[in-house]
């Protein structure tokens, strides 16, 4: 949106020192040093209760360490004021819950939270990022909709765009695709590609899908019980030796006929069922 | 970002041709003011919120007027009106001016209190049964005044005490509820608890009482607006006024908080520390209201419920005319009480309960269709 550009001290680079974060007794990340570049489409996969929720959880303060740090260009985000991480770094959780019978354009409008003060009425500038949110998420004609009735794809559209509101450099998504189909997913995939690529936002999120995860993001964290297994650009972190490491699969890894990234070709059953068939 | 591309399939499925029988559903109209508004927008939600909050001043004008004419001498409307302001029969004057004005703001003030609270509190627990009466700050406030009525101490301090006994089942409340942060399901259950160990001791020191204390007594575990005095009333209407600026300056962080915590710590929110302050109001408007009337029921339970039935789901707006709508249903029970029941000197608790609890019910069997999960 506007004045990003002129901030060049702000690379919008998270990084964790000695991270430990539990729940409770259990310690999910244990002593995680990372770096995610900033500028770049970082996309953290990983196999089930791995911890990459529970790391994209610590990394926007919405769990403390039980040890170490998370710094955003090398300030501690637990020692800054909440209101003032919250116009840098916007977070688009899981399972978000939409208020009753909220509109499209109302439930946007709460982006603008961090950026009111208490009594603040509301300013012109807020409504040219609530349209300017709309107008990039295809949701403009939507903003009148109630967004308990809108479909998956149109509602996931609808919260990203209340994130884009929030008008942060940094934006931070929790499984963005689950729950949608194909179409859908590869809609907002690509409206985060634009995101990153218009407008030079720095985006984190978790992915489930690894061929997507090479396709969408610059930079791939896999994640094994808490600590990296590889980090890095896809081409270079993504094989087959890691597959099997990480996610116990025996694949080949091929370039993606489309982009040239690394796609990953799971082995096994699917050929055992088709000689199965064929016999 | 392009939108994209819509995925109509080649041959569009006609929908089957409306019939009368079976269209439950309007079908859109296709009038001129349709045509004409291009990029369709609904029916202002404000407006009718608006429209509604004006008929609900209309009605508390009316109401008001017919408590300050009517009771044993009755007096035409500008009699009173003037009597109000100190002009007219010096025995006009004293009958307004310290019997029916007092009472009338009372109900309006505590109706007006009650109401906020309870919509504060159900939209903060997302529990429709929340309420003061149901997280144990009535039953605080009348634990508070009847212990003062047992120590035998001027009644004049009855008001602090129901105060400070709400305040108290806050503070135990948000004792026995906090486990690192304020959950919703804990605060509900802990609340029931709370209230039903308040409501028993409340019950065993009014039944161990002497008998001539046992009509004050009474306004305590019903509620009633009788014996207001001027002192009362407009020490409790300056404190509910500021709880209630204060509900209003805290509004946009209860929508905030209706994005579920991830999402409100996301915009830079600390859930726990805005559901406090935001249930602290709450108790504050809920205790100062029991302080003028003793726990009247079912004024902070279904105001919000039938705010929620005329205008749809809570907004700021929402808020204000639930505010209003407590007065007039304060109002109006303590205007059936005065004059409308064979029976004198019944508490005002007792018709609130008696309207509150079948229109309720009625509410409830109306929302419980698929579409208005409000137990979610």
């Amino acid at each position: 949106m506007t004045a990003r550009a002129d901030r060049p001290n702000r690379t919008n680079q998270l990084s964790t020192h000695g991270l430990d974060l539990r729940y409770g007794d259990r310690l999910v990340i244990g002593g995680l040093d990372l770096v995610l570049p900033g500028g770049a489409v970082t996309a953290i996969v990983g196999p089930n209760a791995c911890g990459k929720s529970t790391l994209l959880r610590g990394l926007s303060r919405l769990l403390s360490p039980a040890a170490g740090t998370v710094a955003l260009d090398g300030a501690d985000i637990h020692r800054m004021p909440a209101r003032s991480l919250a116009r840098r770094m916007g977070l688009l959780p899981q399972q978000p819950v939409t208020p009753e019978a909220i509109t499209v354009e109302a439930l946007v409008r709460l982006g603008r939270y961090p950026h009111q003060r208490l009594l603040s009425p509301w300013s012109a500038t807020d409504q040219a990022a609530v349209d300017e949110a709309l107008e990039r998420t295809g949701t403009t004609e939507l903003r009148d909709q109630h967004v308990d009735q809108l479909s998956g794809g149109q509602r996931q559209r609808a919260w990203i765009a209340l994130a884009l509101a929030q008008d942060t450099e940094l934006l931070l998504l929790d499984e963005p695709t689950t729950f949608l189909d194909l179409r859908h997913q590869l809609d907002v995939l690509d409206l985060v590609s634009d995101l990153h690529t218009e407008s030079g936002r720095t985006v984190v999120m978790v992915l489930h899908d690894l061929g997507q995860a090479a396709r969408y993001a610059d930079h791939l964290v896999v994640l094994q019980e808490g600590r990296p297994a590889a980090a890095g650009p896809p081409s270079e972190v993504l094989d087959a030796a890691l597959v099997k490491a990480v996610f116990d699969v025996d694949c080949q890894v091929i370039p993606d006929p489309e982009t040239g990234t690394p796609l990953v070709v799971p082995r096994g059953r699917a050929r055992r069922h088709a000689t199965a068939v064929a016999g | 970002m392009t939108p994209p591309a819509p995925t109509t399939p080649p041959t569009p499925v006609t929908p089957p041709a409306p019939t009368t029988t079976q269209s439950l559903v309007p079908a859109p109209r296709k009038d001129a003011k349709d045509a004409s508004a291009a990029p369709k927008r609904r029916p202002s939600r404000g407006r009718r919120t608006a429209l509604l909050s004006v008929c609900a001043v209309a009605a508390i004008l009316v109401l008001a007027t017919t408590a300050l004419t009517t009771g044993q001498i009755l007096m035409p409307p500008l009699t009173a009106l003037r009597a109000l302001i100190g002009l007219g029969d010096s025995g006009d004057v004293l009958v307004v001016q310290e019997f029916r004005a007092p009472r009338m703001a009372a109900a309006i003030v505590a109706g007006a209190g009650l109401a906020v609270a309870g919509g504060l509190l159900q939209r903060l627990f997302r529990n429709p049964l929340a309420s003061p009466d149901v997280m144990g700050v009535t039953g605080g406030a009348s634990l508070g005044a009847v212990s003062l009525l047992a120590t035998g101490a001027s009644q004049t301090l009855i008001p602090l005490a129901a105060l400070g006994g709400g305040l108290l089942a806050a503070v135990l409340l948000g004792a026995f509820a906090w486990r690192s942060g304020l959950g919703v399901t804990r605060l509900v259950l802990v609340g029931l608890a709370v209230q039903a160990g308040l409501a028993a001791a409340v019950n065993l020191m009014v039944v161990r009482f002497p008998a001539e204390l046992a009509n004050s007594a009474l306004q305590w575990t019903t509620g009633s607006l009788y014996g207001r005095t001027w002192t009362e009333v407009s020490a409790a209407g300056g404190a509910v006024a500021a709880a209630m600026a204060a509900a209003f300056v805290l509004h946009r962080r209860l929508a905030v908080l209706d994005l579920g915590d991830d999402s409100a710590g996301g915009l830079g929110l600390a859930p726990s520390a805005a559901r406090l302050q935001l249930l602290l109001t709450a108790i504050v408007l809920a205790s100062l209201a029991a302080a003028l009337t003793g726990p009247v029921a079912f004024v902070a339970l279904a105001v919000p419920h039938v705010v929620r039935f005329l205008a749809g789901p809570p907004t700021a707006g929402t808020l204000a005319l639930s505010a209003l709508t407590g007065a007039v249903l304060l109002l109006g029970s303590d205007l059936v009480v005065q004059h409308l029941l064979p029976v004198h000197g019944l508490p005002v608790g007792v018709v609130t309960a008696t309207l509150g609890a079948p229109w309720l019910l009625v509410l409830m069997i109306r929302q419980s269709r698929p579409t208005h999960r409000s137990f979610g």
